[in-house]
């Protein structure tokens, strides 16, 4: 199967699905899910292939290159199967919206240029399927109208600014070398200045640094997941910001080289450390502005930015644990971040919108799939051991501690215990807790919504305890940039300063649970009680009263809410208004009188006469 | 030995914990002039439970509590006892995050449980973890970082060679830092927050009744064994004393009296936490905090620099 024929369907598909919305929406509903198992099945099939296609000559002279690789394959199979997850799942969600046609084109538009991303070959390939990305991402941000629109300008408005920057990079690339085939500009690139990788380094970091939302560079994200669609959403968070990871794995090991990447800088101020230290940052900040949030989504969002600092932190520590860990964390993410906007997905269509965390609760014995989704979602979130976000974190702590970072280490583990309180805030307050008298009768979430929601779920538990599955993958990533091998085993990692073994630590937490649950089970029976029979000091229990969500970290609040805000987002909009001020003032020279204008055009051929009678420079 | 650890490391630790619940009680009985329940009294209170009325809210309920104590007994086999130590994979990184899981399940059948008490129990229990957690995870690094090793055995084994961790001039801070937080780390007074009786009628535990709260004793009696554990193990050098058993070296009777020495530096450091807990009534959970995060944080803070700068 070659490469130009996965475009081809990937791209000719959004189109066609468009064309028989016109027709039918079952017809159309058909068609998205079809090429969207379609691709999860052509990719798989490119396992462990290698090769490069030229898919069009004479493109100004450059020739247009499609190249496979274990790194575009890892990137390419989760884009792919996280999308066709999230078909699926908008089958019933987004049954009775508007403009459906639309948004299928879209989604499947937006599939096929991450996939363009992670299979191009040269950088104009990449930079015209970013930019095929960033605008149909802005136009679904925007799907909602309303709040939606302002985060969709937000949204471009930065990711114009990166686009910008990686065009002034790809243009000096092609004047230096005179090509733009990333092979060859690796090659090109080995002898040339310290003072020019950096620049590109720098340029195209910015770039990256704000699709994947580092810290000074998040401000478009939390609005943006909060007011998309949730299956959007879910792609959105899931794989689209993660471009991100994908663009500094490309620029720091692919073009600039892994060598190179890691000694540029004396001490403390090199590239990688202070790259390491804005993950750091974005890792800490955000998780705590989680804690403070009521709508799930944005909540969700917060974290989403602040698990990209992992991925960050992993991948410019630049050892091989740390690489490993970085790429995995990508994929773990992706996971359980898909599966919590699915989740919360449910949720809204079942409260037909809800998503405040302040208003919902014991919604767990209503929505027991989506419940389980959202249990394994926050484990993973956290890493509770078992689950696949402990393994790649245990990869990216253990190689901060004894790289003797202890400070990275330090802000890894504390987002960590910061992430567990918003996570468990998320939790209790959707799902535990008193089930409010409106939402006794609530609907259940359709099939097609459990069944995302289900393979999810498995994936996260499967991953946690074989890590070793994608973890050879990854390992031959890091191998092509130039790393030590890691030893994997289906279980684990193994080494000689600390061997990872989920499988004995799941051994030993079943045994014991069925123990535990053996004893249980022969003990005294226990009567089962309604929510309303439980403990009040004597008094009647009130109804819709009795359920403590609102202000769930009081004292935290108190105490913290200072301190938690977003400044540079203030910055950003205070940039923002001054320009439009400004703007203002520029405007009101078009005052609308042919008088004024005479008078500009007269004082614009006064003032060159006289600079000419000056200076005669004409 | 592996596989003899598997099998009597849980059960030491267990009445271990059980015998330090009961110890706790008659201890402060004492020093407020009372005389006290007898010591084997928490294990009669977990006999009599199993065969007592309880209510359920769930299966959830359920579940939650029996993931609690399966993973605090999975713990356990993580953590060095004398010189036994079942698993390792992981090191003292995965030692950390099992630590979470026991008060996480607990924190699931809690909320479950629907009642506003055990919601705000929880949410105290989890600003006082992050509370407590930032200086704990700066003592851990510093040792780890002073060490070069992640794994909980060879903090061990190294302190057998070059003596206790607490007495070299490296690593006393973290160790002051450790003893500051430990009465917060087993939910002692002043850091008695989270099970409030008076306020919030034992918080978490609210609605656990029969065997609930039995599982929740033993779980509570294991969380207090691996608290004083693992200071014994990082800072008071776990089974070494003083070259004491090195004439034993390689016999049975080495592992045996490394348990006693152990379980006896574990009864010391207890002591110490009771006589605290004893006179001090109890702090809001603010003021627990700004305290967590002021004194021990800043000794442990300096203690890393001192460990990095020195490296």
């Amino acid at each position: 199967m070659s490469l130009e024929l996965l475009l081809i369907i990937a791209f000719s598909g959004a189109f066609l699905t468009y064309l028989s919305g016109k027709i039918s929406s079952q017809l159309r509903d058909g068609v998205a899910v079809l090429i969207s198992l379609g691709l999860v099945a052509i990719v798989s099939f490119l396992y462990n292939v290698q090769t490069e296609t030229v898919f069009y000559q004479g493109f100004f002279g450059i020739s247009l290159i499609l190249r496979m690789n274990s790194l575009a394959w890892f990137f390419a199979i989760a884009i792919v199967s996280f999308t066709a997850l999230c078909i699926i799942y908008s089958l019933s969600y987004m049954k009775d919206c508007e403009r459906s046609n639309y948004y299928y084109f879209m989604m499947l538009l937006i599939n096929a240029s991450m996939l363009t991303i992670v299979l191009a070959g040269d950088l104009v390939t990449f930079f015209v399927a970013w930019e095929i990305m960033s605008w149909s991402t802005f136009l679904l941000i925007s799907y909602n109208r309303n709040g939606a629109l302002q985060a969709g300008i937000k949204y471009i408005v930065l990711s114009l600014i990166g686009s910008m920057c990686m065009l002034v990079g790809i243009l000096s690339i092609y004047t230096s070398f005179g090509t733009v085939n990333i092979a060859d500009v690796a090659n090109h690139l080995t002898p040339s200045s310290v003072g020019y990788k950096l620049f590109l380094l720098i340029i195209f970091s910015i770039t990256f640094g704000i699709k994947n939302a580092i810290m000074p560079l998040h401000t478009w994200l939390p609005d943006a997941y909060a007011e998309s669609p949730s299956p959007f959403s879910a792609v959105l968070s899931g794989m689209l910001t993660r471009m991100g990871v994908f663009g500094f794995l490309l620029i720091m090991y692919v073009i600039v080289g892994m060598k190179t990447t890691l000694h540029l800088g004396r001490g403390f101020l090199s590239f990688n450390t202070i790259l390491c230290w804005l993950g750091a940052i974005t890792i800490v900040i955000p998780t705590f502005i989680a804690m403070l949030q009521n709508d799930a989504k944005k909540l969700l969002a917060w974290h989403g930015i602040g698990q990209g600092g992992y991925m960050i932190v992993g991948i410019a520590f630049g050892t091989s644990l740390g690489a490993a860990g970085g790429i995995f964390h990508t994929l773990n993410h992706a996971t359980y971040i898909v599966l919590l906007f699915l989740s919360v997905g449910a949720i809204e269509y079942s409260t037909n919108g809800l998503r405040d965390l302040n208003s919902l609760g014991g919604l767990f014995k209503k929505m027991p799939i989506a419940f389980f989704g959202g249990l394994l979602g926050i484990s993973g979130l956290i890493g509770v051991p078992l689950t696949n976000g402990f393994v790649s974190k245990w990869l990216i702590y253990k190689t901060l501690i004894l790289g003797n970072a202890p400070f990275l280490a330090f802000a890894a583990l504390l987002g960590t215990w910061g992430t567990v309180l918003s996570v468990y805030k998320f939790l209790h307050n959707l799902f535990l807790g008193q089930l409010p008298e409106e939402h006794k009768e609530i609907k259940k979430a359709p099939l097609t919504m459990q069944i995302p929601i289900v393979i999810l779920s498995f994936t996260i538990i499967l991953f946690g305890i074989l890590p070793g599955l994608p973890l050879k993958v990854i390992n031959s990533i890091i191998v092509a940039a130039g790393f030590q091998a890691l030893d994997i085993n289906i279980w684990g990692v193994t080494s000689e300063t600390g061997t990872l073994n989920m499988l004995n630590i799941f051994a030993a937490i079943a045994v014991f649970g069925a123990i535990f649950w053996g004893i249980f089970k022969v003990a005294r029976k226990s009567t089962p009680v309604d929510q309303y029979d439980n403990y009040a000091a004597g008094a009647a229990v009130p109804k819709n009263k009795y359920h403590y969500t609102v202000e769930y970290y009081a004292p935290f609040y108190r105490m913290g809410k200072p301190f938690l805000k977003d400044i540079f987002d203030m910055f950003y909009n205070r940039i923002a208004e001054a320009i439009g001020s400004i703007c203002d003032s520029v405007r009101k020279i078009y005052t609308g009188y042919v008088g004024s204008y005479v008078m500009y055009i007269v004082l614009f051929i006064a003032s060159l006469i006289f600079v000419q009678l000056t200076w005669s420079i004409f | 030995m592996n596989i003899i650890a598997l099998f009597v490391s849980p059960l030491i630790a267990l009445i271990a914990g059980m015998f330090f619940l009961g110890l706790s009680r008659k201890i402060s009985a004492r020093i407020q002039w009372r005389y006290g329940p007898p010591i084997y009294q928490p294990v009669i209170d977990v006999i009599r439970s199993f065969s007592q009325k309880s209510i359920t809210h769930g299966k959830f309920f359920d579940f939650g509590i029996i993931l609690s104590l399966s993973s605090s007994f999975v713990l356990i086999l993580f953590l060095p006892i004398g010189k036994l130590c079942a698993l390792t994979s992981g090191g003292l990184i995965a030692f950390l995050y099992l630590m979470l899981m026991g008060p996480f399940g607990i924190a699931l059948s809690g909320a479950a449980a629907a009642n506003p008490n055990s919601s705000i129990g929880i949410s105290r229990k989890f600003l006082l973890a992050l509370a407590y957690e930032v200086p704990l995870l700066l003592v851990l690094l510093t040792v780890m970082t002073h060490y070069h090793t992640i794994s909980l055995v060879e903090i061990v084994n190294i302190q057998a060679n070059s003596g206790w961790a607490f007495g070299s001039w490296a690593l006393i801070l973290p160790g002051i830092a450790y003893l500051l937080i430990l009465p917060a780390i087993l939910g002692m007074r002043p850091f008695e927050v989270v099970g409030a009786a008076q306020e919030i009628s034992s918080g978490p535990i609210a609605e656990f009744g029969g065997k609930h709260l039995a599982f929740y004793t033993l779980q509570h009696a294991l969380h207090v064994f691996v608290g004083i554990a693992l200071f014994v193990d990082i800072f008071l050098g776990g089974w070494t004393f003083f070259g004491l058993l090195n004439p034993l070296a390689g016999t049975v009777w080495a592992v045996i009296f490394g348990i006693i020495i152990f379980l006896l530096k574990m009864t010391l450091v207890l002591f110490i936490g009771l006589f605290v807990n004893a006179v001090y009534p109890r702090f809001r959970i603010e003021q627990a905090m700004q305290y967590l995060w002021k004194w021990p944080t800043l000794i442990s803070f300096v203690g890393l620099i001192i460990v990095v700068l020195t490296k």
